[in-house]
């Protein structure tokens, strides 16, 4: 018998006139793995939470839920509570007490489980996902990728038979995100858990998921296995949003018109390239690039040192760095290498103890109080929340109207458009902490525009937003740089960074190493490069994106096909 | 509800009473002990009031966060000397929540504050102190009137720091001599007269400057989440 | 790990309130300076040499301070030393002043080592069954504040960048504090709704809640506890029997030495050092075995 049922649902928000859900019918078989994906606002959310009595919004609802054959609203509620697990998005945020050992406790408590079976439980699962070692420690003190290992594992405690996961990863760097969807994937095949998971990191998930599920304004368009989602989705739209967030091979495969069971992982991407792709040109041409950008550096940083405290060792040694006009830098690295102090170094929050920072031919240090910040350098923090103050986004845009000293009619045309540009203008009277994680990037960015900037530092800005956030990211970028603006950016997103960037450089122990062009760049790395990358290295020299693959197996043609 | 409400109230005027009333009439001269356990046991009422009654797990969350701000704020204005937003917030947080809520928030801060700042004796009277200063600017027709009036609150936000300042003199003098001794008292008063004009001063600003902003935000939370 | 401190957090509080209780019940000058002697010695166990000077010179200060200001206050006593502005300063009220100090002293070295003995968790732990809801709330304010002061960081920082309040001056600073204070309470009013949410998925406010802790009670947790009883009852026996009683005014009465007083004194005298027994037989046990491998 399915494990979950959902007949006819649909979904109003209160005083909401569009619904959120419109006819979603579709069950799940126990042990499955199911992935839902879509836009922001496309009612995933939603669906899930209805999934979960406890969580379930107000509104309007019709259509029925049935967990293993039973209504949802007449579950028990222990059964309710303890059988059907959530995981939400921020991992900070779904911790409730200070210590690691009474969080893992903290829902056998609330069950009423005596303390003898608790323990065993809390040591069962402390060595299941490989708590023990931080098993006393504080909560605040656990990274990201803990903190959401600690949440998963609290749930897993009460022994549920269903797991409902809403972007778990988001908030997480790439190998604590990978980390994590392995452990998923070790308990679906372990202990046959049925999950449930809505991801925007559908490169590694969709590979492992039994089906997948694209909704779209609250209407579920597929569910379907994996190897049939992208041809499916291109029948549909053959311009359909979602196809920029399937997995590299799923592109590849799609973009190349080919019929039947799609490749989901690099390897079988590079077999499938192999099969069927010639590769007797094997370089791409690409149009040379415009004259040398000739400009004077605009930012430049000399053999700059710095360390936050005299007793803490070095975190930049000798960084050399420069930028010019109109030029958009990725500067890559792994988790705490110090990315984000360089960026904070550089905007002038803090001061190297050794080397020489100009901007724009000036020494940072001869910039008086916010001359530095306005017309001039400009932080687009990792977390967007610390950029807001006020209730609302045109409060918040006022605000630094009043820095730059502007009169009343020009912070008005000024915030019309910027958010004009960043097509914000609905956003403007919402309050920031209403908004998706893709909006408050896009508002706070507005933000920090304002300032006028020549020169825009960005730290992590793809992180936690979908891939079409991502795109429409990409070309305000692109935009910002036509009009001559400098943008420097750290990022784990290295498929991002291929299709964005002039140049890319990697950021280790302390310096930056190998500068180049995207192409130069990434063909050169063998692990720390584009899934686009790794599917056609062993073909072709220098294709890099999805397109540059495409591309060029287009102009190689089909091999013939033998006979078997 | 309410009827509980102004019983749980007199218990707590008249356990300290009683207990105070029975050291006077039996001259113990313990009063440094005495007033430590008659300022904790005041607090029990309401502790336990809040324990037996309904409480959505909502307001449990925005409670604990008002505690942990009144705190944290000490750790933003550390560098200015006697500026500590706790009284503000507590008031604050009274104003928008009710009694209960201004009380708890409170005296939680003082236990909290001083896990950081150092736990001793005084904590009690601190928990008190803070405590009662926000139940009173909970009370319905208060929270109307402090709500209404900024005169009003800025006047509460000096009385908040007056008091606060005499109460922990009281324990101050009964910590120095054992008894209640009012010339001590007096000489307490007035060398920590100082200190009581920047408490003052600091809750008046603080009031001032804050209600606005979060009062906007509390508000904001009570009607998106319906608490 | 200090060993003291592994005792069961129950123990450990009804030590440290015993402890308290009898120091701050009596102006017995004996009982007084076996609490001053017990909280220094433990309190210098617990921290370095460095710590312990500064601490017993700061507090050596506080001491005589309130030594000298009594006879300012205080005129009672009949041994009349000399006139300060008409007031008689008298032996009796320095006498007074002294033990008073000795008081105050002992009770904030209590509270220094109760400070760093009597963790949050264990604080939570031992209420979390009278008032479970106090108690949870305390537990994630208790986790709220590190995060708040991480949030804080990051936020004045994002203000500077933006151009904002960017002088040292006061106004500057209180305003910039307040900001900074507001963005952290959004902040965390709107998180603190996700952190509601996810207490009631997993079951929160179900009949029937348990309470779970590491703490296991030892039968050294039971003997130690049987001890403070026993030594507290006996101290009880000898307040009632106005053993300890001991007048300042009008005149400092004697200290009557008789063998039931003299076991008395040394029962509480045993209670006063028993942490810094417990440290010091530890210490010598871990010698020991270090010698022997």
């Amino acid at each position: 018998m399915e494990i979950i049922k959902v007949k006819d649902l649909d979904f109003t928000y209160p005083e909401q006139k569009t619904r959120a859900l419109k006819d979603v019918s579709f069950s799940i078989e126990p042990g499955e793995f199911i992935v839902i994906c879509g836009e922001s606002g496309s009612g995933k959310t939603t669906l899930l939470k209805l999934l979960k009595r406890e969580l379930a919004p107000h509104g309007n609802k019709t259509g029925s839920i049935f967990y293993k054959g039973t209504e949802l609203e007449e579950l028990d509620d222990r059964t309710a509570a303890s059988e059907i697990g959530y995981v939400m998005q921020n991992p900070e945020n779904q911790i409730v007490t200070d210590k690691v050992w009474h969080e893992l406790a903290f829902g056998l408590e609330n069950m009423g489980v005596p303390t003898p079976v608790i323990r065993r439980r809390v040591g069962e699962m402390a060595n299941f996902f490989g708590i023990h070692q931080w098993f006393r420690k504080k909560t605040t003190e656990l990274s990201g990728g803990q903190k959401q290992l600690l949440n998963l594992a609290s749930i897993m405690a009460m022994q549920p038979e269903l797991l409902i996961l809403d972007e778990p990863t988001s908030q997480l760097d790439p190998i604590a995100a990978s980390d994590f969807i392995t452990t998923l994937q070790k308990l679906n095949r372990d202990l046959g858990l049925t999950i449930i998971l809505v991801e925007h990191r559908l490169e590694e998930v969709i590979p492992i998921a039994d089906k997948v599920m694209i909704m779209e304004n609250g209407s579920m368009i597929l569910y379907d296995k994996p190897e049939y989602i992208g041809q499916k989705l291109k029948e549909i739209d053959k311009n359909h949003k979602m196809l920029l967030a399937l997995p590299s091979a799923v592109r590849i495969f799609n973009g190349l018109d080919s019929e039947g069971k799609s490749p989901l992982t690099v390897r079988d991407g590079r077999e499938f390239l192999s099969n069927n792709y010639k590769n007797h040109i094997n370089v791409l041409e690409r149009p040379l690039k415009e004259d040398e950008n000739r400009d004077e550096n605009i930012l430049e940083l000399k053999n700059i040192w710095f360390r936050y405290e005299r007793d803490l060792p070095d975190i930049l040694t000798g960084v050399n760095f420069q930028a010019k006009k109109g030029e958009i830098i990725s500067i890559l690295g792994g988790n705490g290498s110090g990315k984000t102090t360089l960026l904070s170094v550089m905007a002038g929050q803090h001061r190297p103890y050794r080397g020489k920072i100009s901007i724009r031919g000036k020494r940072i240090r001869d910039y008086k109080g916010k001359d530095l910040y306005r017309h001039n350098i400009a932080l687009l923090p990792q977390d967007p929340q610390t950029v807001f103050l006020k209730s609302n986004v045109r409060e918040d845009y006022k605000e630094i109207g009043k820095v730059m000293g502007y009169t009343k009619e020009e912070i008005k045309n000024n915030t019309e458009e910027i958010a004009e540009m960043l097509s914000i203008q609905k956003l403007l009277d919402k309050h920031p902490y209403d908004l998706s994680g893709g909006e408050q990037q896009k508002v706070a960015l507005g933000k920090i525009l304002l300032l006028e900037p020549k020169i825009l530092l960005l730290d992590e800005p793809t992180k936690g937003i979908d891939a079409f956030s991502k795109s429409v990211l990409h070309d305000i970028l692109i935009n910002l740089k036509r009009q001559g603006v400098t943008i420097i950016m750290v990022t784990h997103d290295v498929e991002f960074a291929a299709i964005v960037s002039d140049s890319c450089g990697l950021f280790f122990d302390g310096e930056i190493i190998s500068m180049g062009t995207p192409v130069d760049f990434f063909s050169d790395n063998n692990f720390y490069t584009t899934a686009a990358n790794r599917i056609s290295r062993h073909m072709y020299n220098n294709a890099i994106t999805c397109e540059d693959v495409i591309e060029i197996c287009k102009l190689n043609g089909v091999k013939e096909i033998h006979a078997k | 509800m309410r009827n509980k409400k102004i019983n749980y109230f007199i218990i707590m005027i008249l356990i300290p009473l009683s207990i105070a009333l029975g050291v006077i009439l039996f001259k113990d001269r313990k009063y440094n002990l005495i007033s430590i356990i008659i300022a904790f046991l005041s607090c029990l009422p309401i502790f336990f009031s809040f324990e037996k009654g309904k409480t959505s797990t909502r307001k449990m969350t925005i409670l604990s966060v008002m505690v942990a701000i009144s705190v944290a704020g000490r750790f933003v204005f550390a560098a200015i000397p006697g500026f500590k937003p706790v009284t503000a917030i507590v008031v604050i947080t009274a104003i928008y929540f009710g009694s209960e809520a201004g009380f708890l928030t409170g005296s939680l801060s003082a236990i909290i504050s001083n896990i950081y700042f150092g736990q001793g004796p005084w904590t009690p009277f601190q928990m008190f102190s803070w405590g009662m200063l926000g139940l009173i600017a909970g009370l319905p027709f208060m929270r109307k009137l402090l709500l209404k009036n900024k005169i009003i609150l800025a006047i509460y936000g000096v009385f908040a720091g007056v008091i606060y300042s005499l109460m922990m003199d009281v324990w101050t003098v009964l910590a120095m001599d054992g008894v209640f001794n009012a010339r001590r008292y007096l000489a307490a008063v007035t060398t920590a007269l100082p200190v009581m004009a920047i408490y003052a001063v600091s809750n008046v600003v603080f009031l001032m400057l804050a209600i606005k902003p979060f009062g906007e935000k509390l508000e904001r939370i009570k009607t998106k989440y319906g608490i | 790990m200090k060993s003291f401190s592994s005792f069961h957090p129950t123990v450990l509080f009804l030590y440290y309130l015993s402890v308290i209780f009898i120091s701050m019940f009596t102006m017995n000058p004996v009982i007084l300076g076996c609490s001053l002697i017990g909280s220094i010695l433990f309190f210098s166990m617990m921290n370095s040499p460095k710590v312990v000077l500064k601490d017993i010179g700061y507090y050596l200060l506080v001491f005589i301070l309130i030594a000298i200001t009594n006879p300012i206050f205080s005129h009672n006593g009949e041994t009349i030393l000399f006139f300060l502005n008409d007031n008689p300063v008298t032996l009796e009220a320095i006498i007074y002043g002294i033990a008073i100090a000795t008081m105050l002293v002992a009770v904030i070295f209590w509270s220094k080592s109760y400070s760093e003995i009597m963790t949050s968790d264990k604080f939570v732990y031992l209420f979390g069954r009278t008032i479970p809801k106090l108690s949870l709330v305390l537990s994630m304010a208790l986790r709220f504040i590190p995060m708040l002061k991480l949030q804080i960081k990051k936020v004045n920082q994002v203000q500077k960048t933006l151009g904002l309040y960017t002088t040292d001056s006061i106004t500057d600073r209180i305003l910039s504090g307040i900001r900074v204070l507001n963005s952290v309470l959004t902040w965390s009013l709107e998180n603190a709704i996700n952190r509601g949410d996810s207490m009631r998925a997993r079951g929160y406010g179900l009949k029937g809640r348990t309470n779970f802790s590491l703490f296991k009670f030892y039968k050294r947790d039971g003997m130690l506890l049987i001890a403070i009883i026993l030594i507290l009852v006996t101290a009880i026996l000898g307040f009632v029997f106005n053993i300890f009683d001991f007048y300042y005014y009008p005149a400092v009465s004697s200290l009557e030495i008789t063998g039931v007083g003299i076991l008395e004194y040394m029962f509480v005298f045993i209670l006063m050092i028993i942490p810094f027994i417990i440290e010091v037989k530890e210490n010598i046990q871990w010698k020991l075995l270090r010698s022997k491998i």
